[in-house]
């Protein structure tokens, strides 16, 4: 049945579309909750098409599947191309999960304006699928520049921090600074193809296709520029030390939804894997790029877990952990090896179960206490023994004990970056301690020791939603920790082939692209 | 130089819009006069009925190809003169639609506000086919001579007529420059039309006489530092006025730009190219700066209209075809998405009064559909895809970073990021302050289907453009030999006509 329902359908149109269709759906709905099932009922559906592209995936291959093109504005070379390779598609699921996740948790704690939070946040579903199906580099702005207006609306309408309206409007302002330089990367991509169209008198002659992009040498020296004008894009959307100040902000005074997407889903650093590595090869193994790069992980690795050790309040600790977290990632980017790579990966992957899962459990103390200061808690164990257990679960994933998915994730990563250079790895190492110290540390302090003054009264432990969430996050930690297999197999095509294109460089262009191009 | 002034029949063909125009103005003027008791609308209704006729006449020459040129050279008829022809006629006729329920307003002289508005189209519509230095400074002041009148056209009202005093001594000094500029040209050239100008030698005379020509067009367009006229006329005009100069003069005068740089000027291009970078930066950065301390709707959309038209002087500083190719449909983006917030602001106006930022909170609670529209147009002037904003500062920038102009592409991105600001601050007061007087307002139909054609505008422009592309490809296919800076100095000189 699978097979005829995949052949020839466009199901990444209809994945990419489906949330914004039922947020204009949910438009005609009045009834609270009605548009609470509907909500649901669309995520769901969202998820279960997520699923079916995940098994309908071709694990161990370098190809793009599912492949979609359509030409949208052919003077300019820009085009509807979307499709899904080994890098991309555990997003699309992951994207799918965490969404249906927050439509749960959102049922019971958004009290006002129902409607218009689920229309944002399925809106918001839509522009970030988009980013990652998306194959043309015009079309992926479009919705990267897109995201961030439901961003807006769900910082500001929905968060509860008081000072949310400036939190909205920095972020807002600090994403959209890095990307307009990302744009002029972008349009010097497309000029270098269209000289090189124009000499070799290939049509088209402009194009914004990655695929076409690939097959196209680019001299070392504008590869740096270019390199480094997306990731002024990239750098401020991950965000990466020193282009942070905006996370600790909008994680705090926004809505734990938001903060869900914000920390779970790695935009920026997919966003180096995707098209900064196998664009420009050659600026990202020249040796200025790697070492400003690992020296920028390695200062977000220590800096993160210092700062994170000293906060009180436990959004602000998570989004300093996820920061030390996204150092990690990047230090597994340009270690440049397979390793490395894989485990960056990997570990984008799993940031989405453990940070994610580590702010809806703030939420779930943020629904009890209203705050998620620590002077809220002290001695929680004792009364909520099911929130505790699972806080301690997700938390030992996040600080990669073995067994756990953040073990498989950080393990490669160091291996990566140990093979890379002996002394990334040692300062890398030291990350994973600080890491284990802030966790159990705040841990200690809030679920232990005596009840916290003055807040006696009784906390109710999870309900049926919560546990769902909660349980169904443990699942996905427990089944990468254990068993990874099936999703490295599924990553190990697209990584084998950027590595070669990384060893080939740019110049060795043609050979190295026919493995990643096409299906 | 002898003009050849007979006339032919088929000559006359090429005139048929600006006839047609020119009848039906008196005709709406004699409606006027003859029956007192129609009420005033309808004659709002006559009026775009006849421009539809224009415009359809408009696009059936553009469609059958039709192209020539009158009244040696001083008049042509292209690709180019057909675009803005069409621009200015589909301006015209949203802003008299816009205009219905403000007339009412107006104590005196109801009727004869549309003949003015027409008579103003019919000027720029002349403009868009000026194709030597004469008709430039004639049909430049034609189409000022209504806008003068329609901005002091509230005559209780101190603002307003302080307005229409400061855009006429600035326009009349303007012009001044326009003649002289004009005068020493033909000094030194003894040339008017653009293509015979295209063969003089460089001489220090004929640079001052552009510069002064490019200073009054300046004027026009409203580029720094040429702009101090805007902020107060934009604010006194009656609000339908406002937006009929925000937008249709500004495509007129480009029409002349383009034909300026692009055919007589085209051997200076490495100078120009200076000029225009210069003015694009001024434009851009005072604009959005500014922009971002006013109160008042009107002010602020002023300034950040002097910030669009930085944005689009970077395609013509990119002075290649793609450049120009992109002026037209940014243009076009911004045709939609400016008219469609004018339209909101002069609802908006009707209904409570004011344009004060300030008056402007919880309009999401008093009428979504208005905050909704507001939005979408705030978001395609500042550039966010899928909107049509974003493809035509895309198309400009890809233009710019063709011909190397890194400097100019930076700042105006770090520019777009700047107004990103105060849009979002009018965004902000929309839908989340709460509203002073929670009442819901209520727009008229003229009004709306102004909104609807914005929004559609900005949408389709902005998820499929491809026809409208096609289009504006089309319509600079003569400057398809004013090639990149690679090429040799002195290209050949552009056919007439398509």
């Amino acid at each position: 049945m699978l097979e005829e329902f995949a052949f020839g359908f466009p199901i990444l149109s209809l994945l990419l579309f489906l949330p914004l269709l039922g947020a204009l759906s949910l438009w005609l709905l009045d009834d609270e909750d009605l548009i609470k099932n509907a909500a649901l009922a669309v995520s769901a559906l969202e998820l279960v098409l997520a699923i079916i592209v995940l098994l309908r995936f071709v694990p161990d291959s370098a190809a793009m599947q599912f492949s979609e093109r359509l030409r949208w504005i052919p003077p300019l070379g820009i085009s509807y191309h979307l499709a899904v390779d080994g890098i991309s598609v555990l997003f699309v699921g992951l994207t799918a999960l965490l969404t249906t996740l927050i439509v749960v948790h959102s049922c019971d704690t958004v009290r006002q304006q129902i409607k218009l939070y689920f229309m944002t946040l399925l809106a918001l579903e839509t522009t970030i699928i988009g980013i990652f199906v998306s194959i043309d580099l015009i079309l992926f702005f479009v919705f990267w520049e897109l995201m961030l207006i439901p961003s807006y609306f769900l910082i500001k309408l929905w968060g509860g921090g008081v000072e949310r309206q400036y939190a909205a409007l920095k972020y807002v302002l600090y994403t959209l600074l890095g990307s307009v330089f990302m744009l002029v990367g972008i349009a010097l991509l497309n000029l270098n193809y269209h000289d090189w169209a124009v000499t070799h008198h290939i049509e088209p002659s402009y194009s914004f296709d990655f695929l076409e992009l690939l097959t196209v040498p680019i001299p070392r020296d504008q590869q740096i520029l270019i390199f480094w004008l997306i990731f002024a894009g990239l750098a401020f959307k991950a965000p990466i030390v020193p282009f942070h100040t905006w996370l600790p902000d909008v994680l705090l005074e926004g809505p734990i939804g938001m903060a869900v997407v914000l920390a779970g889903i790695k935009l920026g650093t997919y966003g180096f894997i995707r098209f900064s590595l196998p664009l420009l090869p050659d600026a990202s193994k020249s040796e200025g790029v790697v070492t400003i790069m690992a020296t920028l992980a390695l200062i977000a690795i220590v800096y993160g877990a210092i700062v994170a050790l000293i906060q009180p309040d436990f959004r602000r600790l998570l989004a300093f952990s996820s920061i030390s977290h996204l150092g990690f990632v990047v230090l597994g980017l340009f270690a440049l090896n397979f390793q490395g790579l894989q485990g960056s990966l990997l570990t984008m992957i799993n940031l989405g179960f453990s940070t994610a899962g580590l702010f809806f459990m703030a939420g779930f103390l943020y629904v009890r206490r209203h705050n998620t200061h620590l002077s809220a808690f002290g001695g929680l164990a004792r009364q909520v023994p099911l929130l505790a257990t699972f806080l301690l679960i997700i938390g030992l994933a996040s600080i990669g004990l073995p067994g756990t998915n953040g073990f498989v994730g950080e393990f490669l990563i160091l291996l990566g970056a140990f093979k890379a250079h002996w002394v990334y790895g040692a300062v890398a190492v030291t990350g994973v301690i600080l890491g284990a110290a802030y966790f159990l540390w705040y841990y200690e302090r809030a679920m232990f020791g005596p009840l916290a003054q003055g807040l006696g009264q009784a906390m109710a432990d999870l309900h049926a939603r919560e546990l769902f969430i909660a349980v169904s996050l443990s699942i996905m930690i427990f089944w990468i920790g254990l068993y990874p297999a099936p999703f490295l197999r599924i990553m190990n095509g697209s990584v084998q082939a950027l590595v070669q294109r990384l060893d080939h460089g740019s110049a060795g262009a043609v050979q190295a692209t026919r493995l990643i191009s096409r299906e | 130089m002898t003009f050849n002034l007979t006339l032919s029949g088929a000559d006359l063909l090429l005139l048929v819009p600006e006839m047609l125009l020119t009848v039906w103005l008196c005709v709406v003027l004699i409606v006027d006069f003859a029956m007192p008791r129609l009420p005033k609308e309808h004659l709002a209704y006559l009026s775009v009925g006849g421009l539809g006729g224009v415009l359809a006449c408009l696009l059936w020459f553009d469609l059958a190809g039709i192209s020539g040129s009158l009244f040696a050279h001083m008049f042509v008829v292209d690709g180019l003169a057909l675009f803005f022809k069409i621009f200015v006629v589909g301006a015209t006729i949203l802003v008299i639609l816009a205009s219905v329920d403000y007339v009412r307003r107006f104590r005196f002289f109801k009727g004869e506000y549309y003949f003015l508005v027409l008579m103003s189209a019919l000027g720029m519509m002349f403009m868009a086919s000026a194709n030597d230095l004469l008709s430039v400074f004639i049909t430049l002041e034609f189409s000022t001579f209504g806008f003068y009148v329609l901005v002091a056209y509230l005559r209780d009202d101190a603002a307003s007529n302080e307005a229409g005093l400061k855009f006429f001594i600035l326009g009349v000094f303007a012009a001044a420059i326009l003649a002289y500029g004009i005068s020493l040209v033909y000094g030194e050239t003894g040339k008017l039309v653009f293509q015979d100008i295209a063969a003089a030698s460089y001489t220090p005379g004929l640079v001052i006489g552009f510069l002064l020509i490019f200073a009054a067009l300046g004027f026009k367009i409203g580029a720094v530092p040429f702009h101090s006229w805007i902020p107060d006329t934009y604010h006194g005009a009656p609000t339908p006025v406002t937006a009929f100069l925000s937008i249709a003069p500004k495509g007129a005068a480009f029409a002349i730009l383009i034909r300026m740089f692009f055919v007589s000027l085209v051997a200076f291009k490495p100078a120009w190219v200076l000029l225009l970078v210069g003015a694009s930066i001024l434009s851009m950065t005072y604009g959005n700066i500014v922009a971002i301390a006013q109160r008042n709707m009107k002010r602020l959309l002023a300034y950040s209209g002097i910030a669009q038209i930085g944005n689009i002087l970077i395609g013509l500083a990119a002075g290649t075809k793609m450049g120009g190719d992109a002026i037209l449909f940014y243009l076009l983006t911004y045709l939609f998405a400016n008219l469609g917030a004018f339209a909101i602001v002069i609802a908006v106006g009707n209904l409570i009064r004011s344009d004060e930022i300030e008056d402007y909170s919880g309009l999401n609670r008093r009428s979504p559909f208005l905050a909704f529209a507001m939005l979408v147009f705030l978001l395609s002037l500042a550039g966010v895809p899928p909107l049509a904003g974003f493809i035509g500062k895309l198309y400009i920038f890809v233009a710019a970073i063709k011909e190397g102009l890194y400097t100019l592409i930076i700042v105006g991105l770090i520019n777009i990021v700047i107004s990103m600001y105060y849009y979002l601050v009018i965004v902000k007061k929309m839908y989340i302050n709460e509203p002073t007087d929670p009442s819901p307002l209520s727009i008229s139909g003229p009004m709306k289907a102004v909104v609807y054609v914005g929004l559609a505008g900005t949408l389709i422009l902005g998820i499929y453009p491809q026809p409208f592309i096609d289009w504006v490809v089309a319509a600079t296919l003569m400057f398809s030999n004013v090639v990149d800076s690679t090429a040799s100095m002195r290209p050949t000189v552009p056919p007439f006509g398509g």
